[in-house]
This record gives C-alpha cells, sequence and structure tokens, in this order.
C-alpha cells in the first residue's frame, strides 16, 4: 500500500533531514522554444522504443503562423486534479522525483484525469487508450537532453521555490478564468 | 519495417481510384527518398508526355530515416517532369510534413490523372480522402494551410500546397508549406496545379520503427551534444544564413544582378540583411527534430510574418540591384503567398532589368513600368503580375526564355540558362568545380556540392583546404578554385555524397556539408534505424545508381552532351573586378574536364549517354534495354 497524504507535508517530509533540501524539476520557457519536436518525438522514443510525437509524454502546441510555440507538460500541481478524479487511485506522485504518475495496473482508462488536467498535460494514447503522463524518466529527462534551444530544462530549486511553483499550478487555472471574465 | 512505413501509396485522380505497392521491393536498390522516386518516376511515366498532361506522375518522396527523430529528418523529395525543361525534377522541402505522411502510413505518394473539380487530398492514419478545394481556390498558400487546418478540424494537421500561380499554371510555381518552406525549384507547383490539385493535408499518430532506440536515442543525445558546439551551428541557429551573404558577395562568388557584375561595392558595404534580421526576427526556426536552426521566423509589421531562409537574401538583393531590405521582404512574402520560386523569380526580374539596361527593352515591353535596376517597383510589380499571369507576367510565367523569344534574338542571345531553368546564382567563371557541377547537374541546378564548398572555402586556408581535397577527392587540386585538374572526380564523388541525404530523407546541408562534411553519420543512422548493416561505400553504391538511372530518364527525354554546358557569357566575358579579376572558363578545357568525368563516370565521351556496360554493372538491365536498345 503507497502511503497518501498531503503533498506539502509529504515533499516537506521526504526532504527532513537531507544535507541537500534541493528538488529537481522540469522547466518551460516557452520564449526559447522553436517548435522543432525533439521533446516529443524522443520521449516516444525512450518510453516506447519508437518515433511517434503523438506517444509523447510532453506536445508542443504551435501557432506556425505567429512563430509561438510552447510545450505542454505535467505541472505537477501541489493539489493535482488528476490525482484527485482519479476513481482507482492510480495516479499517484512519486515522491523522490515529484512526478505525478500514473499505475498501469490500476488504471481502468476512463480518462477522468485526462479531461480534468486544467492545462491539458494529461495524454492519451489514442490507439490503445494507455494514460500518458511525464514520469520525468526517473529523474534524468529525455527531453532535456534533446532541447536544442534550451526551453526545457531540468533545474535544482529550492525547496521553498518548488512549493511555490506547484502552489502557482494550482492558481494558473483560476486566474485563466478570471481573465476570461467566466468567474 | 524498421525506418520505412513500408507502402506506397497510389492515387489517380481523374478515377479517384486509390491503391498501395508495398515499399520493401525497391529499398536494396533504391533505398528511399529521392532514389526511390527517380525509380517510381522512370516506372510510372510514359515517355513523350506533356509535362502537363494528366499522366505526368507527381511523387511524394519520404527516406528511411524521415521522422525518426534524428536530427534533420524532415526531408521530402518531390519529383515529376518538370514543366520548365521537360527533365526530370527534384525538388525538396523540409519542415514537418514528411514525418506526419509517415506517421500517417506511407513513405511515398504517386499522384496521376486530373480532378474535374479542385480538389485536395487528405490522409489521415491510413485512410485516404479527396475533397473538394472549392472552399480553398483561389486562396493564397497561407490562407489555405489554415482553411484546410480549420475544415478538417485539427489544427495540427500538416499540408503542403500550391498558392494561385500554381493554379494558372505559372511554369516555376512552387509547393509551399508553414510560412515559407518550399519544394522551390522546377515547377512542382504548376504539375500539381495542372492535377486541379490545391494541396496535401496529412495527419498521423503513427510512429517510425526503430531497431535499435537505445542506440538511437544515446547517439542523438550525443551528436545533438556535439552539433550545439558546432561553429556552424552557432552562425545558423542564430543568424540562419544571412551573414554569409556579404562573404560570398566579396568573394566574388555571388554574382550581382543576372550575372552581369560582381564585387558590388554599394552591397558589400551596404548590405542590411543581418541588420534587418535582427531588427525583426521573433526566434530562429528548424525543421523536424533539427537543432540546426537555419530559417529566421521575421516579423515585419505591415508586410507579414514568415520564414526566410537562404535564396531569397541574395536573389531579391544582389540580383536585382536591390539594397532595400523591406523590398527584399515584401517580394519574399508575396513570392511565398503566391507559391513562385524565388530563384527563378529573382532571375526572371534579374533579365528584364538588364534588357532594358542595355536598351533591348524599354517600359512598353512591360505594360508601362521601367525595368530600371533595383526599383522596387519593378521588382514587386513582375511578381505580382507573374502570379496573376497579368500582361508581360503572362509572358514571363512561361519562362524567361518564352519571354525573350517575344522580343527577339537580341533578348534570346541574353538568356543565362542551364537545362530550361536559371542556374543557381554561383559565379561560375572563378570556381571550376562549381562550373562543371552545374553544368552536367541533374536539373541545371543541382548546388551546393561539397566539391564546390571546398574551392569557395579555399582562400580562407589554401593549405588545409588543399589537404582536405587530397583525403577527400584525391587530389589537393581539386580545393584550388582556379584548377581544372581534380575537378570531375570530386565533382562525382560530391554527387554521390549529396545523394546519400536525399536517399535517406534527411537534410543534406546537416549530413555532407555543414555539420558532418561526409556520410558516415549519415551511414551509422541508417543501420541503427533500420538494423541493416550496410558499409558507406554500399550507400554511395546506391548513389551512383541513382544518379544513373536519374541520367537514364533524362536521356530517355532526348538530354545529350550538348545539355550540358554553362551559358556562353562564363566562356567569353572574363570578371571586370573583384578577388577573382581576369577569371574565365576556358571553353577548350572545360570540355576536358567533361570528358574526363563522362570517362570516369563510364560514359560515352560522345553523347554523354551511359554505357550499357556501367548500367549492367549497377544492375540496371532493364533500363538499358529500353533506353539504348536491346544489344
Amino acid at each position: 500500500m503507497r502511503f497518501r497524504r498531503r503533498n506539502e507535508q509529504s515533499v516537506a517530509h521526504s526532504e527532513r533531514g537531507k544535507v541537500n533540501p534541493m528538488i529537481k524539476t522540469l522547466i518551460v520557457d516557452a520564449a526559447k522554444c522553436s517548435g522543432c519536436r525533439a521533446c516529443e518525438t524522443y520521449c516516444s522514443l525512450k518510453h516506447e522504443g519508437y518515433c511517434a510525437p503523438s506517444k509523447g509524454r510532453i506536445h508542443v502546441v504551435k501557432w506556425e503562423r505567429e512563430g509561438i510555440f510552447v510545450p505542454v507538460n505535467c505541472m505537477r500541481c501541489q493539489e493535482p486534479l488528476c490525482e484527485m478524479v482519479c476513481p482507482k487511485r492510480a495516479t499517484y506522485r512519486n515522491y523522490s522525483t515529484g512526478a505525478m504518475e500514473v499505475d498501469p495496473y490500476r488504471c481502468i482508462g476512463c480518462m477522468s484525469c485526462v479531461s480534468a488536467c486544467p492545462f491539458g498535460a494529461t495524454f492519451v494514447d489514442q490507439d490503445s487508450g494507455r494514460v500518458l503522463k511525464c514520469d520525468l524518466c526517473d529523474g534524468d529527462p529525455t527531453c532535456v537532453k534533446v532541447c536544442p534551444t534550451g526551453a526545457l530544462t531540468y533545474e535544482e530549486l529550492s525547496k521553498e521555490t518548488y512549493l511555490k511553483l506547484i502552489a502557482n499550478a494550482d492558481r494558473i487555472p483560476a486566474l485563466v478564468k478570471t481573465a476570461l471574465g467566466e468567474e | 519495417m524498421f525506418g520505412w512505413i513500408g507502402k506506397i501509396l497510389k492515387i489517380d485522380l481523374s478515377s479517384g481510384k486509390i491503391s498501395t505497392e508495398p515499399t520493401e521491393q525497391y529499398i536494396e536498390k533504391y533505398i528511399g527518398g529521392r532514389g526511390l522516386g527517380a525509380r517510381l518516376i522512370y516506372d510510372h511515366y510514359s515517355p513523350g508526355t506533356d509535362p502537363f498532361d494528366p499522366s505526368n506522375p507527381l511523387i511524394f518522396n519520404t527516406g528511411p530515416l524521415t521522422g525518426s527523430a534524428m536530427p534533420g529528418s524532415g526531408r521530402v523529395d518531390v519529383t515529376a517532369v518538370s514543366p520548365m525543361s521537360k527533365l526530370r525534377a527534384k525538388s525538396n522541402f523540409g519542415a514537418y510534413w514528411g514525418p506526419e505522411l509517415k506517421y500517417a502510413g506511407f513513405d511515398h505518394i504517386v499522384i496521376i490523372g486530373k480532378s474535374e473539380e479542385p480538389c485536395y487530398i487528405s490522409i489521415k492514419d491510413g485512410s485516404v480522402q479527396i475533397r473538394s478545394a472549392e472552399n480553398v481556390w483561389g486562396k493564397d498558400t497561407l490562407e489555405t494551410q489554415k482553411a484546410i487546418q480549420q475544415e478538417l478540424g485539427d489544427p495540427e494537421t500538416k499540408v503542403v500546397c500550391i498558392g494561385p500561380a500554381g493554379e494558372r499554371l505559372v511554369r516555376f510555381a512552387c509547393l509551399i508549406t508553414e510560412t515559407g518552406d518550399a519544394a522551390g525549384r522546377t515547377g512542382m507547383g504548376a504539375v500539381m496545379g495542372s492535377k486541379n490539385l490545391k494541396a496535401i493535408a496529412v495527419r498521423g499518430s503513427g510512429a517510425v520503427q526503430v531497431a535499435r532506440p537505445q542506440e538511437l536515442l544515446d547517439l542523438s543525445i550525443d551528436v545533438i551534444r556535439g552539433i550545439k558546439e558546432h561553429p556552424a551551428f552557432q552562425e545558423l541557429s542564430n543568424w540562419g544564413d544571412v551573414r554569409f551573404q556579404t562573404v560570398m558577395w566579396d568573394l566574388s562568388f555571388f554574382p550581382v544582378g543576372y550575372f552581369e557584375d560582381v564585387a558590388w561595392q554599394e552591397i558589400i558595404q551596404g548590405y542590411q540583411g543581418p541588420a534587418f534580421v535582427e531588427k525583426y526576427k521573433i526566434r530562429n526556426m528548424g525543421c523536424f527534430c533539427c537543432p540546426n536552426r537555419c530559417m529566421n521566423f521575421l516579423s515585419v509589421p505591415g508586410v507579414g510574418k514568415g520564414v526566410a531562409s537562404c535564396e531569397p537574401f541574395s536573389g531579391f538583393t544582389g540580383g536585382v540591384w536591390n539594397l532595400d531590405m523591406d523590398v527584399f521582404w515584401q517580394a519574399t512574402v508575396l513570392n511565398n503567398r503566391l507559391g513562385i520560386d524565388h530563384t527563378e523569380t529573382s532571375a526572371s526580374i534579374g533579365l528584364l532589368m538588364e534588357l532594358y539596361h542595355d536598351g533591348i527593352i524599354t517600359s512598353k515591353d512591360t505594360d508601362g513600368v521601367a525595368m530600371e535596376r533595383g526599383s522596387k517597383e519593378a521588382i514587386l510589380t513582375t511578381i505580382r503580375k507573374i502570379g496573376a499571369r497579368e500582361g508581360y507576367g503572362d509572358l514571363l510565367a512561361e519562362g524567361q526564355k518564352a519571354f525573350a523569344s517575344s522580343i527577339g534574338p537580341e533578348a534570346v542571345e541574353k538568356l543565362d540558362q542551364v537545362k530550361g531553368l536559371a542556374p543557381h546564382p554561383y559565379e561560375f567563371r572563378a570556381f571550376k568545380a562549381s562550373a562543371l557541377g552545374q553544368a552536367v547537374g541533374h536539373r541545371g541546378d543541382p548546388l551546393p556540392l561539397r566539391s564546390a564548398l571546398l574551392e569557395v572555402d579555399w582562400h580562407n586556408a589554401p593549405e588545409w583546404f588543399q589537404k582536405v581535397a587530397k583525403e577527400q577527392f584525391g587530389s589537393e587540386e581539386a580545393a584550388i578554385p582556379s584548377s581544372y585538374k581534380g575537378k570531375p572526380l570530386a565533382t562525382i564523388i560530391s554527387e554521390h555524397m549529396e545523394r546519400v541525404p536525399d536517399n535517406l530523407g534527411i537534410c543534406k546541408w546537416v549530413y555532407g556539408l555543414f555539420i558532418f562534411q561526409d556520410v558516415e553519420m549519415a551511414t551509422r543512422y541508417f543501420n541503427v534505424v533500420t538494423g541493416k548493416d550496410w558499409e558507406v561505400d554500399r550507400l554511395l553504391k546506391v548513389s551512383e545508381r541513382v544518379r544513373n538511372l536519374e541520367r537514364m530518364f533524362d536521356v530517355r527525354q532526348g538530354l545529350t552532351r550538348a545539355d550540358d554546358s554553362l551559358p556562353k557569357k562564363f566562356f567569353e566575358e572574363p570578371l571586370t573586378k573583384g578577388k577573382y579579376e581576369g577569371a574565365v572558363i576556358d571553353r577548350e578545357k572545360f570540355e576536358q574536364m567533361k570528358d574526363e568525368y563522362y570517362d570516369l563516370r563510364g560514359w560515352d565521351k560522345k553523347t554523354g549517354i551511359p554505357t550499357r556496360e556501367k548500367l549492367e554493372e549497377l544492375d540496371l538491365k532493364d533500363v538499358a534495354d529500353e533506353v539504348l536498345g536491346k544489344p
């Protein structure tokens, strides 16, 4: 059985007593992205053993005619909706990396997490119905190694900054709604 | 299969019939991409058919490495019979369409026939639809892509299309994808227009299978890291090739006007390209999975957004005596939207300017537009009129020769064309390997080749480049621009090298010219992806077969040794200034280079036609039997 509790406490707990309280995570800087799709394609190569951007756990949303490209990847929210809505508790946080992962043996393919993700960052394999979720390659993300522009980096952050980052992820959907005048 | 998808898609637009054929039977002899495409057109084209006849096949070719994630794996080769030369056409484009075609389930598409009504083809995960293009016919290339993505309800659909110029059968109309990636040369847009085909949209969720995935991943991580430290990467990914231009003009490698001048001081000192790019660049962009972002994405208020690289930077500046970068960008965007080849367009305008300058034409011949050198009005109006086939633009749309013929023999005399095409605007008088490569080249414009680049770079470090030439091409003299020695072998080796990335569906700038200067890396990737165990020589042997097959296609179309030539200007008018002042091509030595070239190739010296012996050695007996006649 996996031990579950509030994330903030858990992250803090997992770091307790360590010499270096730094946490590494994937940072996206869309302003640097050239839209080359290397992250998507190598992600599928790493996880599936073949080249298919559609099977990537990261996806570049492209506005070619404007020259704007935004890599979309799991934000690892502080209170992840994907985890909350999962009826089988298949989505869980890997506390060694901070990644939200999906236990394929528990997942029943209901797609609740895919619909719930406010960032569209939970993907699905259209052939098999599997949920594709970034696992940060167990702390050594492939996409970062192949990104030619530095749009993707795996950075060491202080615990405080990391917590702010994932707390912000929780706030973004609400802010967008406010900005759109929906709330 | 690993690498290849394994299917060739065949579409007959006349009957609406759609079928497929396995790729596998061709790969041992032709690999894929350009090489396999050469075989497909050889088999599918009936000799003597007009380029605008529905039976002229339009063929799109990806290779085994297209879509394989390796750097530069986004290339597609396009072939048909060219409406400009009646020889085999060849053009190549990058960006994202090619990989998507493979993910959608096909390596090649062969399109024959002609649709009754304007149509476009939609390919999605193996299913093929021919749809009405009623809503997009008449739209420019950017609007067309957007409208099709909207109609299909998927913004990630990749579209390659023609603009109004292709619809109107402008003979040098091109194909455009994204904001300016083009299959520019040899009039593929006109062939597509002649089939009433506006666009091909592709979307796929499939995969390119890889024989050794972990090795591919490790190799790529290494290669990407290496590329990022390469000096060419630093330049390309920040500036594209805009800063090369001044160097080339200073070197007399890029001519000015219609091959009229070199070392034009105004442009050497006053070229505003880099400043323009710095001011308007949003970012640099590249093709699928490529770290080398060799295109500048520019956004100029009031004119438009899009990518620029390579040709227009010299064509719409020095090529038409223009120093105003706003005009350069207006011309580029206009051309991209209309879907016209930059090289041929700027050369056509250059021709008008030369004729006007020499008093052979007046503004009366060009609808009242004075074709003054560098005139903004002359440049932009001519492009619009070609795209609209209006007034003198209608004649120019038929080609430079058609226009010149309408003026008279004096104008025809001025034409600078090779095999019906504007040659690449390089100054051949000073650079003999460039001259030979261009003259014997497969479409009148095969450049750039490695042998030509060595000559251009030679002045930077003569001894070093001579050493490289000795290692790669067997003689030090191959690197010396003014020398006629060693050039034929250097050209042959370069032609074979060039076809390796083309056959694999990858970028020859990366695998053969600027990053890797031989084909070792391309071969390594080929083996890792496909699981084969081929030596470099085996890939080069395929290149030789492809070169000979391409030649035989053109021989079947009536090509002879006399077509392997250059405009007479290069033999008769020495350069009057610049670094290579006085340089001119000696006709006799030029013909001797050709003799040596044909000899080394195993071609008949008198006719320039491959011998039966050579063809049989290359396993092309059937081609020898058909074209040379049975022994």
